[in-house]
């Protein structure tokens, strides 16, 4: 008999939702909005619609993300940093540092080669340090945000941005485009800028090779380049970043299951119903 | 090549007088000079922090000192501090922590991982000590955690820390109650900086030595003490932006002769202005007061901004490190350590019996009202630096002490019936922020706006003056 | 859990909830109730003189507002806190404020505090930085300097009688406290880290006997408890300076850690050294305050000249806990803008390193509002280590 498991991450911008048993047989990512706990369950809806099997055929389902504890049917919820690790190990085997670029956060995350988290940073505190520096710039620019990163690399000469406030960084970004410097410069500078940002924090775990860039970010060319020049190493990123949370939520459900098993222990899991929350 | 880019460094800042001009080049030369002793090997090297008063001391023992906070400053100044800052904040250091010891202790181990210094490295870099000197106590926690966390980076490099503390103000209280067994502890811990000196360095203390330059250091006091004080003429002949360079000899080089002769020519260049009426700005239209804080040493340049507004600044706080010895009532005393420990309590203490005089006072703000008065002062500036809690903190309470108590301006203003009434304001103030060395905390636009506006309200002021 | 049980806690939370309710209490009754901050200030003294000592709390659900218009906010988030409370008044109950050289953000507001706030006796006790036989020598005076000014408010000398006495009953207090940690001691500890350190805080507002009565009978209902409230979980040791409210402790118990061990003040660091007994009492407090309080404050020479000696002799206690409790994991958690533990937070890594205790470091800015962040940092440690 199969074993289905799932991995659901509510971020701030995006909800994620793998189904996998040997290989991953669904991946959903759907926008989470204001309303979580209705958004996830419809994502989950989606995911097995894809997958083509019912709610109650899943064995584990754990939890990540920012919303993780408004997920009301996952049976355990794990922290993005170990969601992560578990996920990209999954994916690179010989991943040692792990940075995942959010809409809201940035994380470093330093593995071993089991996945198992050594140590990690996280930047959740300021816009300016986060994907969302970028949205902000983007839309003052006029820009859609997915060709921001292309766009950037058509600059030969990037402008200089202050990268400790947002707001500084908009007035400065206008100011020069009213001067007559060009967008991709500016996206250039601001991409160096965020770059920047993201290699000081984490750079207080000693960053190693292989160097995995996830998340949003990770779909961002220029993020990308400008973050090579700022570590100074080779970065690799998973085919579809958005969902490597997930992957590593029902990987680690899948775990725990083999682990009952071998141990013996009952397991512990939700009913399989997708209620209807009410909006409160 | 590239169209013009965002300067990397800034523009050339003028100044009032040609001594403070000469302070680059002497800076520079200093610099070297360490550089150079460590190759030869000779002297000791020792990493130490300013106003400790154990200038003497080294001199006397021939010791060279490093001056870290120098470094830190010179760093900020050629605006290339933040990959040092970044250094020390991938140990695990906050960058909400004093910037010159985080400049100094990213740099200081980078040193150590290479081996060598870092490339490009600001004059040819900070030198590696044979021994660091530091003092916590009531002048910076920084400064007595710095040199200790760099050391595990160089844990064959001794560290002596010595406690100078002093009495803080109490108005129910005399100072001279407590002041001897102050004054006992801090001979203490000088002789024991002595004693380490000595066995550093293998020689013993010449105390006639010793003596003559504790006696040149007295000389030299006073005689920075009469030279800033001419610059209460009307131009006045010598600005904040100036004294921001001519500190050097007064931080980096008491108790040598060139730091005298330096102030002999600077005195004499002063009067010179002041025979012709040159001022430190041509059109001198409102006299400033630098009531406190650090310089932000990257942005210097603001001070050629507020004198192109007709802003000139008589008198700072800020490294006004001398108070004249004549004034201060300390005990006489033949043994010259003896000597500096008073005048560490007779500098500190110097305003403490004004301050008891005038209700609400206390020292701190008691000092901008005499010099308020003395150098004929119309607006205070403050600078609030975000690293630097010892001499940022209560600038704010300051201020609010000051307009409580001390209202000189006389305006007149329209009454309940209708009448001109003459009614005291207190003096404006403008208080500017960012930090000593981090670049990222100042925003050039916002800070010349404030400027701006401040000039504005010192122009209302003066034409609504009532006689 | 018994009826009674029930009971005390209740006792202790209404003190908590309500900080200072007993001290008004007090003060209508005609006492003087005498505000500090940190443990560097000699409660002795205070008691000694007739004056009841009460520790002053911030509050992190309660925004900075008035405290911002008199004191810069690039002081210590905690202290801004403390100060902010007071002028808005919550303090009013207090006779005077004594306040210790502990740290930049201290010395640089006493002005502030002293002239801003009404009460009619304000001290600042200058404590040494270094560690050396004249420093001892030193604060013997600062502290007899203390002694006179305080007996001077009071209108009597405080005797050596006077101290001798109250360091006989803050050292009672002080057993007390590691009587109750040895309850922590246990494979699943008999007292969570939140009652406890609820319990320490409540401790601090009352006076010293009340104290002593309030932790015998927590002794008493704790002996008699036959289940740990907690579930078993990797037993964690926070280290830090002041944490006077219990939310990081809760957020991790709540987790599933159990918190075992501390180094913080209102913990370990004030309550494990004691006071010696014979001898001149001032010296005696002389030597509890500058050496055997272990913070990164004071200058401890480096006597070892290896890096690896230096801080096996600076977090030594930290080791020997880590023992005694059995702990597995390590929470440093540090205010923004604090120096003294702000410059030690490398060392203090290696070390943990060097122990084989896997540390969390956190940096944190005194208010409710980052539980959120902190619950994603301390949960993911939790998993790390579990």
């Amino acid at each position: 008999m199969a074993n289905y498991f799932a991995g659901i991450d509510v971020g701030s911008t995006m909800t994620k939702v793998v189904i996998l048993n040997d290989g991953i047989i669904a991946s959903i990512i759907g926008p989470t909005g204001p309303e979580q706990r209705r958004l996830a369950n419809k994502v989950m809806e989606e995911a097995l619609r894809k997958a083509a099997i019912s709610f109650q055929k899943i064995t584990y389902i754990v939890s990540t993300g920012y919303g993780r504890i408004n997920v009301p049917f996952s049976d355990r919820q794990f922290t993005e940093i170990t969601c992560h690790a578990k996920g990209i190990v999954n994916l690179f085997s010989r991943a040692k540092t792990i940075i995942d670029i959010g809409g809201q956060d940035v994380k470093g995350i330093k593995i071993d080669a089991h996945g198992k988290i050594l140590d990690f940073v996280m930047n959740d505190k300021c816009a300016a340090g986060s994907g969302r520096f970028i949205e902000v710039i983007a839309d003052t620019l006029g820009v859609p945000l997915d060709k921001v990163g292309d766009l950037s690399l058509q600059s030969k000469n990037p402008a200089m941005i202050s990268n400790i406030c947002t707001i500084w960084a908009q007035q400065e970004v206008a100011a020069s485009l009213a001067e007559g410097v060009p967008v991709p410069d500016l996206l250039a500078g601001v991409h160096k800028s965020l770059a920047d940002r993201i290699s000081r924090m984490v750079n207080r775990l000693k960053v190693e090779e292989a160097v995995i860039v996830t998340g949003g970010g990770g779909k961002n060319r220029g993020l990308l380049k400008a973050l090579v020049e700022q570590l100074g190493h080779e970065i690799l990123v998973p085919e579809e970043p958005l969902i490597t949370g997930a992957i590593g939520g029902a990987l680690i459900g899948k775990e725990i299951v083999e682990k009952a098993k071998q141990n013996k222990i009952p397991l512990e899991t939700k009913e399989r119903i997708l209620e209807e929350i009410e909006i409160l | 090549m590239a169209e013009e880019q965002k300067e990397a460094k800034p523009k050339k800042r003028r100044t009032a007088t040609q001594a403070a001009a000469s302070i680059g080049p002497m800076v520079k030369e200093f610099i070297t000079g360490t550089l150079q002793a460590r190759a030869e090997g000779k002297k000791k090297l020792a990493y130490t922090f300013i106003v400790c008063h154990h200038e003497d001391i080294f001199r006397a023992m021939d010791v060279i000192p490093v001056w870290t906070e120098n470094f830190a400053g010179i760093c900020g100044a050629k605006r290339d501090a933040e990959r040092f800052l970044q250094r020390a904040e991938s140990l695990g250091l906050s960058r909400s922590l004093c910037t010159y010891a985080l400049c100094g202790i990213g740099f200081d181990q980078w040193r150590e991982e290479l081996g060598q210094m870092p490339p490009d490295a600001p004059w040819g870099g900070q030198v590696r000590p044979d021994f660091m000197i530091s003092s916590g106590q009531i002048l910076c926690d920084p400064r007595s955690k710095w040199y200790q966390a760099s050391q595990q980076f160089m844990p064959d490099v001794p560290i002596y820390n010595m406690d100078l503390p002093y009495p803080l103000f109490q108005r129910d209280r005399d100072h001279r109650e407590v002041w001897s067994y102050y004054h006992k502890y801090i001979v203490k811990q000088l002789r024991g900086l002595v004693a380490f000196i000595e066995e550093q360095t293998k020689k013993k203390m010449d105390y006639d030595r010793l003596r003559e330059l504790v006696d040149l250091s007295d000389r030299t006091w006073n005689l920075i003490d009469e030279t800033y004080k001419l610059r209460r003429a009307v131009p006045s002949p010598m600005g904040t932006g100036d004294a921001m360079n001519t500190m050097v000899p007064i931080a980096f080089m008491m108790a040598t002769q060139r730091a005298y002769d330096f102030f002999l020519d600077l005195k004499k260049e002063l009067e010179e202005k002041i025979a012709k009426g040159e001022g430190e700005v041509e059109n001198e239209k409102y006299r400033l007061m630098w009531g406190g804080g650090l310089p932000a040493w990257f942005a210097l340049n603001d001070f050629n901004y507020f004198n192109s507004k007709g802003a000139s600044f008589p008198v700072e706080t800020t490294y006004r490190n001398v108070e004249p010895l004549y004034e201060m009532d300390i005990p006489e005393t033949k043994d010259p350590i003896e000597h500096l420990a008073w005048r560490w309590l007779g500098y500190w203490t110097f305003w403490y019996d004004k301050a008891k005089k005038r209700p609400g006072s206390e020292p701190d703000v008691e000092r901008l009202i005499n010099w308020i008065e003395e150098y004929k002062i119309d607006g205070v500036v403050m600078h609030e630096a975000f690293s630097c809690r010892t001499w940022h903190v209560g600038l704010i309470w300051q201020l609010h002490q000051l307009a409580k108590i001390y209202k000189p301006i006389p305006l007149y203003v329209m009454g309940k019936d209708g009448k001109k009434e003459k009614v005291y304001r207190e003096l404006p103030s403008l208080i500017l922020e960012s930090d000593i060395i981090d670049i990222t905390s100042y925003s050039e636009v916002d800070t010349r706006n404030k400027i701006d506006a401040f000039i504005e309200t010192l122009e209302s002021i003066k034409s609504n003056r009532a006689a | 859990m018994s009826d009674k049980q029930g009971n005390i806690f209740s006792v202790i939370e209404k003190y908590y909830k309500d900080y200072g309710l007993r001290a008004k209490a007090l003060k209508d009754e005609g006492k003087r109730v005498i505000g500090y901050i940190c443990s560097f200030v000699p409660l002795e003294i205070i008691t000694a003189s007739g004056c009841i000592p009460f520790r002053a709390r911030g509050n992190i659900h309660e925004p900075i507002t008035t405290g911002d218009t008199l004191l810069e906010t690039i002081v210590c988030p905690y202290y801004r806190s403390c100060f902010d409370l007071s002028v808005k008044q919550r303090y009013d109950f207090l006779s005077g404020m004594v306040i210790p050289h502990g740290c930049d953000s201290m010395v640089r507001s006493y002005s502030v505090w002293s002239y801003f706030l009404p009460f009619p006796y304000f001290h600042f006790v200058n404590i040494p930085t270094v560690c050396d036989e004249s420093s001892f020598e030193f604060f013997n005076a600062e502290l007899n300097t203390f002694r006179k000014s305080l007996g001077k408010f009071v209108g009597r000398p405080i005797t050596d009688e006077d101290l001798f006495k109250a360091i006989r009953v803050h050292n009672e207090n002080r057993d007390k406290v590691r009587a109750l940690y040895e309850f922590r001691k246990a494979d699943l500890p008999l007292i969570p880290g939140t009652e406890l350190t609820m319990l320490l805080t409540v401790g601090s507002s009352l006076p010293i006997d009340e104290a002593n009565a309030l932790f015998d009978q927590v002794l008493t209902e704790i002996k008699q408890r036959g289940k740990s409230p907690l579930k078993k979980g990797p037993r964690i040791f926070i280290d830090g300076a002041c944490l006077d409210n219990i939310e990081l402790i809760k957020l991790v118990e709540e987790l599933g850690g159990n918190v075992v061990a501390d180094t913080i003040c209102n913990g370990a660091r004030d309550y494990f050294p004691k006071t010696d007994i014979g001898g001149d009492p001032i010296d005696a407090l002389a030597h509890r305050y500058l050496d055997k309080i272990n913070c990164p404050k004071t200058y401890r020479a480096n006597k070892a000249g290896t890096f690896e000696g230096d801080i096996a002799s600076r977090f030594g206690d930290i080791g020997t806990y880590a023992k005694e409790f059995k702990v597995d994991g390590a929470i440093l958690y540090v205010y923004k803008y604090c120096d003294p533990f702000g410059f030690e937070v490398p060392a203090r890594k290696a070390y943990y390193k060097s122990i084989n205790v896997p540390l969390l470091h956190l940096e944190d800015i005194y208010s409710a509002g980052t539980i959120g962040q902190l619950r994603t940092r301390v949960q993911a440690f939790l998993e790390m280590i579990g």
